[in-house]
């Protein structure tokens, strides 16, 4: 069993409902339930991949976590410390720990700036360093994401996507943090460039001791680079276990129709697909009971009334959490809590 | 029996301000009747640009056709004006692309889109268009066809958007259908439908298909055959079973080997290919891989691979994966 005091990141009961305004006063008339009531545990040095699809609030999780959206309720500790508590002053210094790498590389790095001056800012902002301590840094961190110091003085334009990717790697590093989101951040990638970026993260973790929440569409991209995987369907964690369990044995009817959907790289093995039928219902109205009961092909009459506790499958050394009517049931309603950590006491 | 469709060495070239790019260069392909070619390979290898020549919608200027022919059924393609080019698109060859909200019309109805190719191409009644624009929606598998008919794209999702795109593309029965990443821009639960709709459809109707993708896990999955491109050319053509089972092009293998796979046990590192793309103005001599292979040879950076048979795939190598593990 993981120790508590190895959780580096601890999310509870975490909701970000966003408002829906209309009519003639602009008056709040529905909330879209992006992230609903999410709960689990990150470990130092771990990466914890997230997947689902479009939709599903994977990326509004992040944000909330990281209080780029503020979150409507649950906590958030990193390290033992409280996020969602913290004040101004306290979240400004937060963030030197915990960084965020975008999915688009284009969008995310400022046309107007040279790569220097953009990773000058975060050390600028929070006032490390003297100004010579400060362009070494820089010159560090470039080497390690791999890149040579000459492209200091350029611009993003004069960047390939991967080489782009790279700064955005590098500015979410110059604080030393000990937690990033990682949002799609090589789904705008090719190919063959997308696998040195994943090495370059998967070095990064060993070197720094770095936890990512990896969150990303592309099953098989997760599955490489997680530890944990957690899948996400309408604003819910449906499913988390370690990255070998979930996809040897995925537990959740939509965990399984959503791998046997991943197209196979192997002309030999055609897959078996469990099609699913329909599309994703609109968070603004989401169905009662399991979110899931309106395509899922196991479903019982139940379903539709009751919302599925988490449940561990698994065991206590590597738990396997699954909602769903299929598997055991009402055990905590509370999701996969074991206690509250010490800090919040 | 002389392919359906032959590309024959074909360049085309677009005019930049930095000076002229040549998008593809020397690119030869086939497909036949009731077969799938998947075309693949990362941004800017000229994949797209391959299948725009095809449809006769290079723009020009600033892009156009340098050399080569285009032939099907028979007629040459290139020389074509543009009134018969017209009548040729959306009949015989139809295309799918890859983001259907900006391939739909966001002011007309999805039923009035598909009855136009229908009015147009096939000469039938306004009532007779809609009847068949319903049946269509049905065979794609959109539930309620007779109301969906009536709504406009942005009522749609974007599976059901890509849907109405493949109706229409199926519209008139073509004989060679272009799908250019129809299923980048679509969830994978829902991708896995399109591409089994697309499956389907081609064999059904014996429909000659060319998949334009970068996903090396979609054309396993329906292809039956597959042409690599690099940098505006084709590196290496072969059924699909060798493609992935034997390849020859060193590029293909290091593309093949750099896609994470679900069920791998290890988190280990993935092999990669090093360097990056080269640019298409500023091309190495030689073999444009060259600079990126773990097995060039020093006659790599001197002459040029034409595309030959090694083992059981074609490939544009001087010294393919089966002779270097001699």
């Amino acid at each position: 069993m993981i120790d508590d005091n190895d959780i580096l990141l601890r999310v509870r009961h975490l909701k970000k409902h966003f408002p829906v305004k209309g009519g003639l006063l602009r008056r709040q008339v529905a909330s879209v339930k992006a992230v609903d009531d999410v709960s689990f545990d990150l470990p130092t040095h771990e990466t914890l991949g997230l997947v689902g699809e479009s939709g599903c609030g994977k990326s509004t999780l992040g944000r909330a976590i990281l209080r780029l959206h503020e979150p409507t309720s649950g906590q958030v500790w990193l390290d033992g410390i409280e996020v969602t508590a913290a004040d101004k002053t306290r979240l400004k210094a937060l963030r030197r720990d915990m960084q965020i790498i975008f999915q688009d590389p284009y969008a995310s790095l400022s046309p107007r700036r040279t790569i220097l001056e953009t990773l000058l800012e975060p050390l600028q902002i929070h006032g490390i360093g003297s100004k010579a301590e400060q362009r070494k840094k820089v010159e560090d961190l470039l080497e390690v994401v791999g890149l040579r110091k000459a492209v200091l003085n350029r611009y993003p334009h004069e960047f390939s996507g991967g080489q782009r990717q790279r700064v955005g790697i590098a500015r979410a590093l110059t604080l030393n943090p000990k937690f990033i989101v990682a949002d799609e951040a090589v789904s705008a990638l090719d190919v063959s460039v997308q696998s040195q970026v994943l090495n370059l993260i998967a070095d990064l973790q060993d070197e720094f001791g770095i936890s990512f929440l990896f969150i990303s569409h592309d099953l098989s991209v997760v599955q490489h680079i997680s530890h944990n995987v957690g899948v996400m369907y309408l604003g819910k964690l449906v499913e988390t276990a370690s990255a070998k369990d979930i996809y040897a044995d995925p537990k959740h009817p939509y965990t399984r129709a959503l791998m046997s959907a991943v197209p196979v790289p192997d002309p030999k093995t055609k897959s078996r697909r469990i099609m699913l039928s329909g599309d994703v219902p609109s968070p603004m109205n989401p169905p009662s009971g399991c979110p899931f009961h309106t395509r899922c092909p196991e479903a019982m009459p139940h379903c539709s009334q009751q919302i599925p506790a988490a449940t561990n499958v698994g065991s206590t050394a590597s738990p396997h959490w699954v909602s769903c009517h299929l598997h055991g049931d009402e055990q905590t309603p509370t999701g996969p809590a074991t206690k509250p950590p010490n800090a919040a006491d | 029996m002389a392919a359906l469709l032959s590309v024959e060495d074909l360049c085309v070239e677009f005019r930049t301000d930095k000076g002229v790019a040549r998008a593809i260069d020397g690119v030869s392909l086939e497909v036949n009747a009731g077969e799938t070619l998947g075309l693949v390979g990362e941004s800017g290898s000229g994949k797209s640009v391959t299948s725009l020549a095809i449809m006769g919608l290079i723009p020009s200027p600033p892009g156009r056709i340098v050399s080569g022919d285009i032939r099907f059924n028979g007629q040459s393609l290139p020389g074509l004006s543009q009134g018969a080019y017209r009548k040729l698109r959306g009949r015989e060859i139809a295309m799918i692309f890859q983001e259907p909200m900006t391939a739909l019309n966001p002011v007309f109805t999805v039923g009035s889109q598909i009855c136009d190719v229908l009015r147009r191409h096939m000469g039938l009644s306004r009532k007779a268009a809609r009847k068949r624009a319903i049946e269509l929606l049905d065979e794609v598998g959109i539930p309620a066809p007779d109301k969906r008919v009536d709504e406009y794209p942005h009522q749609l999702s974007g599976g059901m958007r890509q849907r109405v795109v493949i109706a229409m593309a199926l519209s008139c029965d073509p004989k060679l259908l272009i799908a250019d990443e129809p299923t980048t821009a679509l969830d994978v639960t829902i991708q896995a439908q399109v591409l089994d709709l697309i499956a389907k459809l081609a064999k059904d109707h014996g429909t000659a298909t060319i998949l334009i993708t970068h996903d090396l896990g979609v054309v396993a999955e329906v292809c039956d055959r597959a042409s690599v491109m690099y940098c505006g050319r084709i590196v290496e053509t072969g059924d699909v079973g060798d493609i992935f089972d034997r390849p020859e092009h060193p590029y293909t293998r290091g593309l093949i080997q750099s896609i994470p796979r679900i069920r791998d046990d290890k988190l280990g590192r993935l092999p990669t290919i090093p360097g990056i793309v080269p640019d298409l103005l500023d091309l190495p001599d030689g073999c444009r891989y060259r600079d990126r292979c773990p097995q060039a040879l020093e006659r790599c950076g001197n002459f040029d691979p034409r595309l030959e048979q090694h083992g059981n795939t074609l490939a544009a190598c001087f010294n393919p994966n089966s002779e270097a593990a001699k």
